[in-house]
Parts: structure tokens; C-alpha cells; sequence
């Protein structure tokens, strides 16, 4: 079930598919450039075949110097055209940096954007849950880096929230103390899951935490109103 | 008299009739690297070809040489003056 909050892997998400659409653009326009320059710069032959031309359409160009001469603007031009072709590894190699500039620039644009984003989210909610680490063996559980002592009672209770958050489930009161107590969720009262919420929400500071942490939704049950990449249960 | 002369003129003309001979002015070429060369080279055929037919025949004599024609540059039944053989050098008479 989705749960009608606003998380920020969800904008960083979006923002990852914009930086994806982005790169291909980028890649696309620099292969189409190097494409260009690939078809647009003469081949080496090109002045072998000029110098040839040269040599047929002028019946003249018969003595033995004028025809070394043309075989040596000949040479000199395949020689440039050697020096052509190295412009074009210098070219692509340039092309090639400007490529990965190009993709770092966007890459840290959208980075600047998402935390930007982020972090007037967690202005707006004041306490960010980045970690939420459950112990059941001190019976304590770590928010971000603050550590609180609980009864194992609630410690039970927030592991079962936990793991309804994982699977994106809501449980109702009755479903929680089904779960704990191992019986069947219609042989349990609703009252009894809201009370075992109510003392967890009391062992961490009930008001603060029903709005950070414990929600409650309308007719659908309890949450933990948390990202669920951050729950760890050691 | 006159019978003799003509006889005569028969008798000079015909041998040369008989020595007629065709030289080909051609332009050739080798690739990788670009060699050029003008060359002479005379034909098999008593009397001068047509342009497309000597073209064919200077072809045949200078595949497997290594050299491609590119094109005739003239044909005559005369023979060529110091100066076009100068111009074509070793390539005078080679192929």
C-alpha cells in the first residue's frame, strides 16, 4: 500500500531519471558530432586523386621533372593528410573530455537541485529519520544517533511496526496485538493495539514522536512514518 | 618513263606499307605511394586502333606490371620525336 507521504528517495528517484535522460542526450549529440567530423574531413587520397586529375587532363605535363613534381605534391599532400588524421584523434579525444565534463556538470546540477529539495524537506519537518536502528537485546532502539532505553513490550511493538513498514503494510491496533500475542487478529480488540502504541509513544515522548514517527491514519492503522531503507533491527 | 616512276614509288611505298607500325603515347600510374609515369609503347597492330581499342590493348600490356593506365595521350604511325622520347625516359619502348 502506498502511504500518502512524501519521501525523499521519490524526488531523488525522479531526479535520477532526469539525469539519465540527460546523459543519452549528451552522449547522442557528441556522437552525432563526431559523426559529422568523421564524414566532413577529406580522406588522405583525396589529394592523390586531385594531383591524378592534374596529370591526365593536361596532355603538357609529359617531361620527367614535371611529372616528379607532381609526384611529390603528391607525397606532400598524403603527408598532410597524415597530419589530418592526427587532428581527428586530438579532436575526438577533446570531444571525449568535454563528454565527461559535460555529464559531471549535470550530474552535480541535479545533485545540487535534489539536496536543495531535500533539504528544505527536512527544514519543513524538523527531524529527519536517517537511521532507526531497533536492539532487541539492550532493548533500546537509535534514532539517528540518540539511543532510547524501552520496556521489551515496546521494543515488540515498534519491531512489529518496523516490519509492517518494510512490506509497505498498515496494521490496524488489532492486527498489532494479533501479531504480539500470537492469536488470532478476531479474537483481539482494538484497544488493545492502541494501548500498546499509546505506551511506546509514551516511552518515547508521546506528542513529538506520534507526528515523527508513530503515525496514526484515519481508519487504517498504525505506520511508522519513516523512509523504509532506513529500519534496522539487530 | 612513267610506268617506271610509278613502279618505283610502288616499290618504295610498299615496304614502308608493310613496316607500318603504331606507337602509343600513354599516362600511368601506380598507388600508395602516388608514381606517375609517361610512356611509349608500341602496338602489335599494323595500323593504328580505334581510341577504345588501343585503350584496351595498352591495358593488357601493362596489367601484371603494377601500373594502371589512366588514359592515351596519342597515337601515331610515325615515330616518336627526341622529345617524347626524352619524356618518357626508361618507359620508352619498356612495356
Amino acid at each position: 500500500m502506498q502511504v500518502s507521504t512524501i519521501s525523499v528517495s521519490d524526488s531523488r528517484r525522479s531526479g535520477n531519471r532526469i539525469v539519465v535522460a540527460g546523459i543519452i542526450a549528451i552522449v547522442v549529440i557528441l556522437i552525432a558530432a563526431g559523426a559529422l567530423l568523421m564524414l566532413t574531413l577529406p580522406d588522405a587520397n583525396a589529394f592523390n586523386a586531385r594531383v591524378e586529375r592534374i596529370f591526365v587532363e593536361n596532355d603538357a605535363l609529359t617531361g620527367q621533372t614535371d611529372i616528379k613534381l607532381l609526384e611529390i605534391l603528391a607525397q606532400s599532400g598524403t603527408a598532410f593528410g597524415d597530419t589530418l588524421t592526427s587532428y581527428r584523434m586530438v579532436i575526438f579525444v577533446l570531444l571525449v573530455f568535454s563528454a565527461a565534463m559535460l555529464v559531471a556538470a549535470l550530474v552535480f546540477l541535479v545533485m545540487l537541485v535534489t539536496m536543495n529539495r531535500r533539504m528544505a524537506q527536512i527544514e519543513r519537518s524538523g527531524i529527519e529519520v536517517s537511521s532507526l536502528i531497533i536492539s532487541r537485546e539492550e532493548n533500546t532502539v537509535y534514532l539517528n544517533t540518540m539511543g532510547f532505553k524501552l520496556t521489551e513490550a515496546m521494543i515488540e511493538t515498534l519491531a512489529v511496526l518496523a516490519e509492517a513498514r518494510m512490506d509497505d503494510d498498515i496494521l490496524t491496533g488489532a492486527q498489532i496485538e494479533a501479531v504480539i500475542s500470537g492469536r488470532h487478529e478476531s479474537d483481539c480488540e482494538e484497544a488493545a493495539g492502541a494501548t500498546r502504541i499509546k505506551r511506546l509513544r509514551d516511552g518515547l515522548g508521546n506528542q513529538l514522536v506520534s507526528e515523527l514517527l508513530v503515525r496514526n491514519i484515519a481508519r487504517r492503522g498504525y505506520v511508522l512514518a519513516i523512509d523504509k531503507g532506513v529500519i534496522e533491527v539487530v | 618513263m612513267k610506268p617506271l616512276m610509278l613502279t618505283l614509288l610502288v616499290a618504295l611505298w610498299l615496304p614502308a606499307a608493310a613496316q607500318a607500325q603504331c606507337f602509343a603515347e600513354y599516362k600511368a600510374k601506380q598507388d600508395n605511394p602516388l608514381r606517375l609515369h609517361y610512356g611509349i609503347l608500341l602496338l602489335d597492330s599494323a595500323s593504328c586502333p580505334g581510341p577504345a581499342a588501343a585503350t584496351r590493348a595498352v591495358t593488357r600490356r601493362l596489367a601484371g606490371t603494377g601500373w594502371t593506365l589512366l588514359n592515351i595521350v596519342g597515337l601515331s604511325e610515325a615515330r616518336p620525336t627526341d622529345k617524347q622520347k626524352a619524356n618518357a625516359g626508361e618507359y620508352y619502348l619498356r612495356f
